[in-house]
């Protein structure tokens, strides 16, 4: 399976109505002893209202400027989810479709202790 | 002495598509248009409790054309890098295996090897 | 002396940026129709430079990313194509321009027709960049190019009427009375064109990845600031010299600059053949360092957009597509030189169009520069972003204004 079969795809519930568009996937990365990511396993997909693109991902990140541009897109993306793996029942073509009772998550990425984001991970 | 294994989280449009890929010397050697996944039956419910796909590979491919009109490119035209030579995710993509190696970089070398190459002082360092 | 050189990179891309062969007519032309009241366009343009450049400066030194590579990683897919394609096309007929104007001062220098100027010129652009070693390139060409001081050295031989000078500069308005009126959407239209002629999107392409090609690191953040702060305000003064010197000698006797002659009119008659000789080395440096500057950056738009292998740092063989690009670019703009066009035409065209591919370019490098997973801790300070904001805003307008105003004036006429 390849990522573009997941993103940009409608995402609709159980019932059919849809609820947006697959905007983005996020994925949990696993370092192995030698610091290689070595597994990077689907946790789910981030589900948008609108079809433009994330630009930055104002929205999920930590970054807060500048400000007018950080409110202007997290207002475009508001009501953005995370919908987890174990919450999509099937993959097609025309769509996605979640099972009865999908959780919404909140969309923002996970941050570390000093309030950064995790994803810069270990030093370059 | 146990090392605690690192886990962090990312999204792929964020972090992961249209990054630079870098060789392990960081040579330039493609930029990432798409990422292979493991198989996922399309078009068919999938059983409670199937794992979640991992990306397998980096995959390059002739974007531009889709990227004005729209569709993506034929698998068969994708170039792909094993996720298991990758090295490290940060704000580029580095390997841990030397670009040469790859089947992706042979436009670059018949390039090198045929064109650029055969211009006196192709060859040689800048001075 | 080493400290000095140290600013090469900067002082190239000014020079190149703002004393091009576009540029050194266009602030002659508009010095001769509007004397120095379009002054605080170049001060405006100086400033927004700055700020870019050292933004993008600093997240190349911070990450090792130059701004295309930028571009293509925030602005996703079709926002990224359509600005490659702009900034390339926008990139070539400057180059275009640049070889054409290596060819008009040397025939201002030899008397020998510029059409066979032309292949000597392309050609040597193309060795040096195969060859010479980026620092070597960018020492020499900024040195000589500086011998553009000599404009403002013949102002002040010109003995000026400087309470006359500093009027215009301080009250911008339209002049309306005098011996030609200019409409004021003529005003707007050479305001739009110099302001994208300061700021035009290849020279920060050309300074990031100049970066990158001296490997700037962190330790080097204050040395890119003083490149920056030294090498575009000084491109700015010279600029305004040049204008300053078509307004005392051109002005008042309402001679129009159709080409590059006029452009040294002042200087002839401030020092005659000696002054003369100076400003033709620096004018042929000059156009010279731009096309060298404009060529690379074809190389260099593509090579980060695509993800190909890059630098002058690199032999060609480990740089092959980089190279044939700009090879290729290189025989394209002598192909149209040799339909005869204007290469000064050429340019004036291209400096309004970069106006309009302006915010696509700073909105990434704005952004990004506040992005701690490039910059770690040295991401924009608040006045920056205050600054940058205000810019962005003022980009947006030249941006949106350029078109309109080409056709209302008719392209300056």
């Amino acid at each position: 399976m390849i990522l573009s079969d997941l993103l940009h795809r409608t995402v609709r519930d159980d019932s059919g109505r849809t609820l947006g568009v697959a905007s983005d996937a996020r994925f949990a990365v696993t370092d192995d002893d030698s610091g290689r990511p070595a597994e990077a396993r689907l946790v789910g997909l981030i589900v948008s209202r609108r079809h433009a693109g994330s630009f930055v991902g104002y929205e999920r990140t930590a970054v807060n400027s500048p400000w007018p541009i950080a409110r202007f897109l997290r207002w475009r993306h508001r009501g953005s989810f995370l919908v987890r793996w174990e919450d999509i029942a099937e993959i097609s073509p025309e769509s996605v479709r979640l099972r009865t009772g999908f959780v919404r998550h909140p969309s923002a990425l996970p941050t570390d202790e000093d309030g950064r984001d995790a994803m810069k991970g270990t030093a370059s | 002495m146990t090392r605690r294994h690192n886990t962090r989280t990312i999204d792929a449009t964020l972090s992961l598509l249209d990054r630079q890929v870098l060789d392990a010397d960081d040579v330039p050697v493609q930029v990432v248009t798409d990422l292979e996944l493991t198989d996922v039956a399309l078009d068919h419910p999938i059983p409670v409790g199937t794992g979640a796909p991992v990306i397998t590979a980096l995959l390059s491919g002739p974007v531009l054309a889709t990227r004005i009109f729209g569709g993506r490119p034929p698998t068969s035209r994708l170039h792909r890098i094993d996720w298991a030579d990758v090295a490290e995710i940060g704000v580029a993509i580095s390997l841990s295996v030397r670009g040469d190696s790859l089947a992706v970089t042979w436009v670059e070398r018949w390039i090198s090897e045929h064109i650029v190459g055969r211009i006196p002082g192709g060859r040689n360092d800048p001075e | 002396m080493k400290k000095l050189l140290g600013l090469a990179l900067g002082v190239l891309t000014a020079i190149g940026g703002f004393l091009d062969i576009g540029d050194l007519v266009t602030n002659a032309v508009v010095g001769s129709r509007f004397g120095l009241t379009l002054g605080w366009v170049v001060v405006v343009g100086v400033v927004g430079i700055c700020l870019f450049a050292q933004m993008s400066g600093r997240v190349a030194a911070v990450s090792g990313r130059a701004t295309f590579e930028i571009i293509r990683e925030r602005l996703g897919p079709r926002a990224g194509v359509a600005n490659l394609a702009a900034s390339f096309l926008i990139n070539l007929l400057t180059l275009t321009a640049e070889v054409g104007g290596i060819a008009l001062a040397l025939q201002l220098a030899s008397s020998i027709e510029p059409w066979l100027w032309m292949p000597v010129a392309a050609f040597a652009v193309w060795l040096v960049v195969w060859r010479v070693k980026f620092s070597i390139m960018e020492n020499v060409t900024g040195l000589l190019g500086l011998t553009l001081i000599v404009f403002a050295v013949a102002l002040f031989l010109l003995k000026p009427d400087w309470m006359q000078l500093a009027t215009q500069f301080l009250q911008p308005t339209v002049p309306a009375a005098g011996a030609a009126p200019e409409a004021s959407s003529t005003y707007w239209y050479y305001a739009v064109a110099l302001f994208g002629a300061a700021m035009t999107p290849y020279e920060v392409f050309f300074f990031s990845s100049g970066a990158v090609e001296e490997k700037w690191s962190i330790k080097d953040l204050g040395q890119s600031r003083l490149n920056v702060l030294v090498g575009f305000p000084l491109g700015g003064i010279l600029s305004l010299a040049i204008a300053a010197c078509a307004a005392v000698v051109l002005l008042p006797r309402s001679i129009d600059v159709t080409a590059l002659s006029q452009v040294v009119l002042p200087v002839a008659a401030a020092g005659g053949k000696l002054a003369v000789a100076f400003v033709l080395v620096g004018i042929v440096a000059a156009t010279f360092g731009a096309a060298l500057e404009t060529t690379l950056s074809s190389g260099y738009t593509l090579a980060q957009f695509f993800g190909w292998s890059w630098g002058k740092f690199r032999k060609p063989a480990q740089a092959a597509r980089f190279h044939i690009t700009m090879i290729v670019c290189l025989l394209i703009g002598l192909g149209v030189l040799a339909t005869g066009v204007d290469p000064v035409a050429v340019t004036e065209f291209s400096v309004v169009f970069s106006a309009i591919a302006l915010p696509l370019t700073y909105l990434p490098i704005l952004l990004v520069a506040n992005d701690p997973q490039y910059m770690g801790r040295y991401v924009n300070g608040r006045i920056t972003n205050a600054l940058g904001m205000l810019y962005l805003v003022i980009i947006l307008v030249a941006s949106l204004a350029a078109i309109p105003l080409m056709i209302i004036t008719g392209a300056g006429a």
